[in-house]
């Protein structure tokens, strides 16, 4: 917002470098500080498998247990679902401090909220916040998924590195998206059971971890009601089945 | 004269205590609010009404420039009464928290929450040095949840929910008034008749329309709406304040 100014100069503006006059500063370019949403080169590429199912009573939340660093397995047994609200939960899939940094700072939030107010956030709240932190300029390389219930219900969103939320029945995210959803297309139903769920879920990440190769080493199953979230850890995907 | 010099030390300037625990910027301030004209606030199950006492001064005052009832969100209304000045900034300040509210989390504010928000800004006006306190009180009026809530602000910066209140001028007996005849399962057209005969209780020669401000956010459409002088003119006739013709050919 410049104010209006005479044209008698002929100059343009001294910061529109294309079009800088003989007489003003030379503008070099701006370093570039790799501060983009996109990975980096060299940097790991997302391998994880996490899922997220809505039913009539609450959410399915399920992910794998690999942390990848390119091919190698970096970790065997990863917790990627947190607890960030009495009835809410997220997924994690990307890069892990970026992951950790959100999750700190979304339960402080949350905690924050309920002490000022005396109430829970609302899932509308939850989400746009997630997203708004993915926004405003974190440049936090993630791609989780959000699960919770509120007065209104069970909600699941599906959301971007870049704060995009989208509330979804089902969604998928990480590097075995494609061999989950292909379960979940065929397997989800709005009528599903919250037993019935968890089931779809864990036949969904068991695909990705058959056949995706940053996913595996077992499944973290995280059901979240209105009573709260509960964190289920099983090595062996098949014993579920 | 030691006693007058020692209290002319803690009334001027500063906010600070005084030996028996009192804060006369802030007691001053309650006065400033008095000299105001009054505003009510009424809840009832339907939702709520914000009326206002706005009589000009001088018939070459348009009516709509003076200021009593103000929309701060499209869920929230608010009705000051004492320095107009210092309210339109207390309400300014409102309007920003609720955007800042419905940006952060995407939900329209709580009124609990945006009153709060009101009353610790106000709070700092009493402690911080070289500010002064607000010489204003408000009331802030809305839906929360489907619920139709009410409170008020006041110079020390301390919120209280009401079912029926008034700030400003002739306060008491506004509050006799309200405390008399307010019922628990009043509409909300009870609740406009209410806050209007409570109006008239303390304007002994009658109301005329454009001098009375009416207000309501009903929980059906969860909308701050303003009514016209046309409306507020059927409202008075049918509760019979009013002011009489004869006051008017005067």
């Amino acid at each position: 917002m410049r104010p209006p100014t005479s044209d008698f100069s002929g100059s343009d503006s001294p910061l529109d470098g294309s079009r800088s006059s003989v007489f003003g500063p030379e503008l070099g370019e701006f370093p570039n500080n790799g501060q983009s949403s996109e990975p980096r080169e060299g940097e790991m590429k997302t391998g994880t498998t996490t899922v997220g199912i809505k039913t009539e009573d609450g959410v399915v939340l399920a992910t794998d247990m690999r942390a990848s660093a390119g091919y190698m397995v970096a970790s065997k047994d990863v917790q990627k679902v947190e607890e960030i609200h009495p009835t809410g939960a997220l997924t994690i899939a990307g890069s892990v401090s970026a992951a950790q940094s959100l999750i700190r700072s979304l339960r402080a939030e949350t905690r924050l909220y309920e002490a000022r107010r005396g109430e829970e956030m609302s899932m509308t709240a939850l989400s746009t916040l997630v997203g708004n932190f993915l926004r405003s300029g974190g440049f936090l390389i993630v791609s989780p998924i959000l699960g919770g219930v509120d007065s209104d219900g069970s909600h699941v969103y599906s959301i971007d590195p870049a704060g995009g939320t989208t509330e979804e029945e089902y969604t998928v995210s990480g590097s075995g998206s494609q061999y989950a959803l292909g379960v979940l297309e065929q397997d989800y139903d709005e009528s599903l059971s919250l037993d019935e769920a968890k089931d779809v879920a864990t036949r969904a990440i068991k695909s990705a971890v058959e056949r995706d190769l940053a996913s595996g080493n077992g499944i973290n199953i995280a059901v979240v009601t209105e009573d709260g979230v509960d964190i289920e850890r099983h090595k062996d995907i098949n014993a579920l089945l | 004269m030691q006693g007058q010099a020692q209290q002319q030390a803690y009334d001027r300037g500063i906010t600070i205590f005084s030996p028996d625990g009192r804060l006369y910027q802030v007691e001053y301030a309650r006065e400033a609010v008095k000299r105001g004209t009054a505003s009510i606030g009424v809840r009832t199950a339907d939702g709520v009404v914000l009326a206002a006492d706005k009589r000009s001064r001088s018939p070459l005052m348009e009516p709509s420039s003076v200021e009593k009832l103000h929309k701060a969100d499209e869920h929230v209304g608010i009705a000051s009464a004492g320095h107009v000045a210092d309210a339109r900034q207390l309400i300014d300040f409102a309007r920003q928290r609720a955007q800042v509210n419905r940006l952060r989390y995407g939900e329209a504010i709580g009124i609990e929450s945006l009153t709060k928000e009101v009353t610790d800004h106000i709070q700092q006006y009493t402690q911080v040095g070289g500010a002064r306190p607000f010489g204003v009180a408000l009331i802030v009026g809305g839906i929360e949840n489907g619920e139709p809530r009410l409170f008020e602000t006041d110079p020390s910066g301390t919120p209280y929910e009401w079912k029926a209140l008034s700030v400003g001028a002739n306060r008491a007996d506004i509050r006799d008034y309200l405390e008399e005849n307010y019922t628990e399962d009043a509409d909300l057209e009870g609740g406009i008749g209410l806050a209007l005969s409570a109006l008239a209780e303390a304007n002994e020669e009658g109301l005329e329309p454009e001098g009375v401000g009416l207000a309501t956010i009903d929980v059906e459409s969860e909308r701050y709406t303003e009514h016209s002088a046309d409306e507020i003119e059927s409202y008075l006739t049918e509760h019979d304040v009013l002011a009489s013709d004869d006051e008017d050919a005067e």
